[in-house]
């Protein structure tokens, strides 16, 4: 115990020294950001819902052997597996745009749903690239508790256009990039643990000390992001490894409240409801529940059931709130509020909990929403179980701007476009199309599309596909449930990314008591087919006229007995 | 002459005796505690085992193994289920006193990856080379594992996801092979399930204890439902033991032993007749305490003679460390394996389709028509 204590004292110090050092001898050069910085920003939304979104930066270096706040066990990942860039994303709901708008950080922090993965990686060929890939999804995959390891050959691809490396890299020629999806992945508390230990203050002071797995995953949409990228200052002469960790989510500001009262949601009673007059049924016992007539109150501690504790001593924190300039908020003392546009910022107190409380207003102030470039949603077309058709309806809404976007689809093996029925409803808008077609059980098709919409129009696209018949053992576990689908990635020129939703595939599902069946049945055959060779091989044939008559032998017998009582009167 | 012969018979003597010491200490001499957690359901109505194994989980979390000696396999979500209307909680009980899935969990196999294949291959540590530590068990004959499986069995199987069964046989062989890879020291075995009896019934291997829920053609029965979860949250026999080391076993320096454990088990709460496997087991029960499996080694440091010297020694042996530590760039030399810095070569990637209408391949396309004409013309004239 003694030992752990003493060599922690040594391991800790010379990293202080370091980060004290490096603090005092470069005060001009750092453009770099501090090491480590955590934000929080709020903002009310229509229909009562608070888009929360939390931002935790760290740098760091990356060969050193000392790591001050940037997390060891991802860099040690990073550095094992030659990735210089990683882009990691646990996702879970859906973003509604069309009552939500635009998504908070151009939707760069949200992932398609369950888990995303891409990186870059450094290799000398391809073989190399695919051996370092298995290694990272593996090692991330013990990291974070998710089944990351599943990302093989064909879930893989590598886009061409969609994504560009974020960072500042030394050899860019040598860098391979990687993508894979997992749609199923269950995104839970498993998940969120790792993501809180990568943190300096690891939840327990600053604003990660709000987040509650309880109340993550309650929410309409969240998602967890970890973004790795090497930063350089202007001349290049310094770089650093920069993580950015995300968790953003909409929480139902009524359900939360709910959740304070009684933690199984239960219906209102009938007068506490807000019932639609102007319906003409909506009398006496009915009611036409109308959506809320005023912003709700709610305060940081009630929607996250639990306080802030103070700033991470860490780095520097604040909190900002982004709703109508008339809502009032009220923060709690020990604070200081700085007030640009419709952006409130705080600064926390050291070591007492922070709160702020946003009280009732009645009527609802009308909240601004900045509309998304574009609006998309994809489903399924065709019926039967042997082929089918996608079909992703993209919408621009400006009214004077065409918009340039990349649409990238990445489809499992089994799933076999056919190239030939791609249509877009509006001519010439397909400006480019990179394909890669599948390859039974090896790899899955990658669709690259680049679009060009025209102003106030909606385009759809569509293919047609075949549904392959997999082997009985490569069925999963719950496959009458379906496969699901990754989400299509569309990325705008502009650099603003949405993704669709994932969809559920219906493959022809064999019925798994078949080999049983099949067992039964050929062994009935047999057995037929046996005991009737066996019959006529033992059985001897006897003609009717042959056998003796039933009750002949008794006859004859009586008949016997009977001579011989003659014959003995006769010799009396 | 006859100082010199005398003179090794003690110091033998000595070493025999110290030896024998040594050999009836070494029963309750392990230095490390594991736990293997399973639970092989897969759909929400099996939530009662991923209650129980949840629950085992806290209890040998509460007696001090930390995650990273615990593995712990659950075969579906029911935390973010849908379904579940308390969003990332599993209780165990209908008062809700306990949220199983709390704020710090760790599950290293989950969904599609807990298979009867993986199972084995964890216990065998015979693993893909990239498997991370966290999905490996890394013990070896001075560990103490503490195996507890929950799932729908029968007689001599226990069914994995719904999909696919592990039978009595290959436990006990994988656990075997355990053994002659010096693989742990000794064995708890704990299993809830139907004909549990039956699945322990095949082991041979040395220091294993067993227990099971019900014998042969019993059933395991569940113990009470929460209306609001909407399904049953535990199992009998699993609540019963819980029961028991919640209340007895109250930390990590709790002397209550195996066989108080064993005495517990009342037949008549819990429904089936539990048993208990102890002849590969050669101590006596009343001799194991519950954490030689359920906590974790205890080191103690006392205080005593010779402590400045150890001091000197955890001295001398930092230097050592933090003189590797303070030259890494030496190391670095060593290590690093230079690849080529040449521009890499990529061949995959997805090909531009392109649609463009040249001259050339219109005229290519002409030529092999009027070739082709050609041809059956000549065809049709050639004299028969």
């Amino acid at each position: 115990m003694r030992l752990l204590h003493l060599l922690s004292a040594v391991l800790l110090f010379p990293s202080a020294l370091t980060s004290f050092v490096a603090a005092a001898d470069t005060p001009e050069s750092v453009q770099l950001d501090n090491d480590y910085d955590e934000s929080l920003l709020l903002k009310t939304l229509p229909g009562n819902s608070v888009l929360a979104s939390f931002r935790f930066v760290s740098n760091g270096t990356f060969n050193d052997h000392h790591h001050t706040v940037f997390p060891r066990s991802l860099a040690q990942i990073l550095e094992h597996s030659n990735a210089r860039e990683l882009h990691l994303k646990f996702s879970l709901g859906r973003w509604d745009a069309e009552q939500w708008g635009a998504q908070i950080w151009d939707g760069h922090t949200g992932g398609g749903t369950g888990v995303e993965l891409w990186a870059w990686v450094e290799a000398d060929d391809d073989a190399a690239a695919d051996k370092r890939w298995t290694t990272l999804t593996n090692a991330l995959s013990g990291l974070f508790c998710a089944s990351l390891n599943f990302i093989d050959s064909t879930r893989t691809i590598r886009p061409v256009l969609s994504f560009q490396p974020e960072g500042h890299h030394a050899n860019p020629d040598r860098l391979h990039l990687l993508h894979g999806g997992l749609p199923r992945e269950p995104v839970c508390t498993e998940n969120l643990t790792p993501f809180l230990k990568l943190l300096p203050c690891k939840g327990r002071a600053g604003i990660s000390s709000l987040l509650d797995g309880h109340r993550l995953f309650d929410a309409q949409w969240q998602t967890m992001s970890i973004d790795v990228k090497p930063v350089c200052n202007s001349d290049g002469s310094q770089c650093r490894l920069q993580v950015v960790q995300t968790v953003d989510m909409v929480l139902d500001v009524e359900r939360s409240l709910q959740r304070r009262d009684s933690p199984v949601p239960k219906p209102r009673p009938l007068d506490q409801l807000n019932c639609d007059p102007t319906r003409s049924y909506g009398s006496g016992d009915n009611c036409f529940p109308q959506s809320n007539l005023a912003d709700l109150p709610w305060s940081l501690s009630e929607i996250f059931g639990r306080p802030l504790h103070g700033s991470c001593p860490l780095g520097t924190t604040d909190v900002c709130v982004v709703a109508p300039a008339d809502r009032q908020v009220f923060a709690s003392q020990a604070s200081a509020e700085i007030k640009t546009g419709d952006k409130r910022c705080y600064t926390l107190p050291q070591k007492s909990d922070f709160d702020l409380l946003l009280p009732r207003q009645s009527p609802p102030l009308p909240i601004e929403v900045t509309p998304p470039p574009l609006y998309a949603s994809r489903s399924f077309t065709g019926h039967g179980q042997e082929r089918g058709g996608v079909q992703a309806v993209i919408r621009n809404p400006s009214p004077t701007e065409t918009v340039k976007m990349i649409y990238l689809e990445s489809l499992p093996w089994f799933m076999k476009p056919y190239l030939h029925t791609l249509k877009t409803t509006i001519p010439n808008s397909l400006v480019d199309l990179y394909y890669r077609p599948n390859l039974d059980r090896q790899r899955g098709a990658h669709l690259e599309a680049a679009l060009e919409i025209p102003p106030n129009s909606t385009l759809t696209l569509t293919y047609d596909f075949d549904k392959s018949v997999l082997r009985y053992t490569e069925y999963p576990p719950d496959a009458n449930r379906g496969f699901d689908i990754a989400p299509a990635v569309i990325t705008t020129d502009k650099g603003y990314q949405i993704r669709t939703t994932s969809l559920l595939l219906n493959l022809p599902t064999p019925d798994f008591s078949m080999p049983y069946n099949t067992i039964i049945l050929s062994s009935t055959v047999m057995a037929l087919a046996f005991g009737s060779v066996f019959n006529l091989l033992v059985r001897r044939l006897v003609g009717a006229e042959e056998v003796p008559l039933r009750g002949q032998k008794l006859r004859g017998l009586v008949a016997k007995i009977k001579r011989l009582g003659e014959g003995k009167r006769k010799a009396e | 002459m006859k100082l010199r012969i005398t003179t090794p018979i003690p110091t033998l003597l000595f070493t025999l005796f110290a030896l024998l010491l040594q050999l009836s200490c070494v029963h309750s001499q392990h230095t490390s505690n594991w736990a293997v957690l399973v639970s092989t359901s897969r759909f929400w109505f099996n939530y009662r085992h991923l209650a129980n194994v949840l629950s085992m989980y806290r209890t040998v979390k509460r007696l001090g193994i930390p995650d990273s000696q615990i593995i712990l396999m659950l075969a579906d979500d029911v935390a973010c289920n849908p379904r579940n209307v308390f969003p990332a909680s599993v209780f165990n009980n209908a008062d809700r006193g306990l949220d199983l899935y709390g704020d710090n969990i760790e599950v290293d196999y989950r969904g599609y990856e807990v298979t009867v294949e993986n199972f084995i291959r964890l216990l065998t540590d015979r693993v893909e080379p990239d498997t991370p530590r966290s999905k490996r068990l890394l013990t070896d004959d001075r560990s103490n594992i503490f195996v507890y499986m929950t799932g729908h069995g029968g007689n001599e199987f226990l069914k994995f996801q719904d999909a696919e069964e592990i039978s009595a046989f290959d436990i006990a062989d994988a656990f075997e092979q355990m053994w002659e890879k010096k693989r742990y020291h000794q064995m708890l075995f704990m299993i809830d399930t139907c004909q549990a009896n039956t699945m322990y019934s095949k082991f041979y291997s040395p220091n294993i204890l067993a227990t099971g829920s019900s014998k042969l053609d019993q059933s395991s029965y569940s113990h009470h439902a929460d209306n609001d979860v909407g399904v049953a949250v535990i199992d009998r026999y699993t609540y019963y033991n819980l029961e028991f080391l919640e209340n007895n076993v109250k930390n990590a320096s709790s002397k209550h032993t195996m066989k108080d454990l064993f005495d517990s088990y009342d037949t008549k709460k819990i429904h089936s007749d539990p048993g208990v496997r102890t002849d590969l087991f050669h101590r006596n029960l009343d001799e194991v305490l519950i954490t030689d499996f359920f906590g974790n080694v205890q080191n103690v440091e006392t205080d005593g003679v010779g402590e400045d010297e150890k001091w000197k020694v955890d001295v001398s042996e930092l230097a050592r460390l933090a003189a590797n530590i303070t030259s890494p760039k030496k190391q670095q030399k060593e290590i690093k394996v230079e690849e080529l810095k040449g521009k890499a070569e990529k061949k995959i990637s997805a090909f531009k389709v392109e649609e463009k209408a040249s001259w050339t391949q219109g005229v290519v396309g002409a030529t092999a028509l009027v070739a082709c004409a050609l041809a059956w013309f000549g065809g049709s004239f050639m004299p028969k």
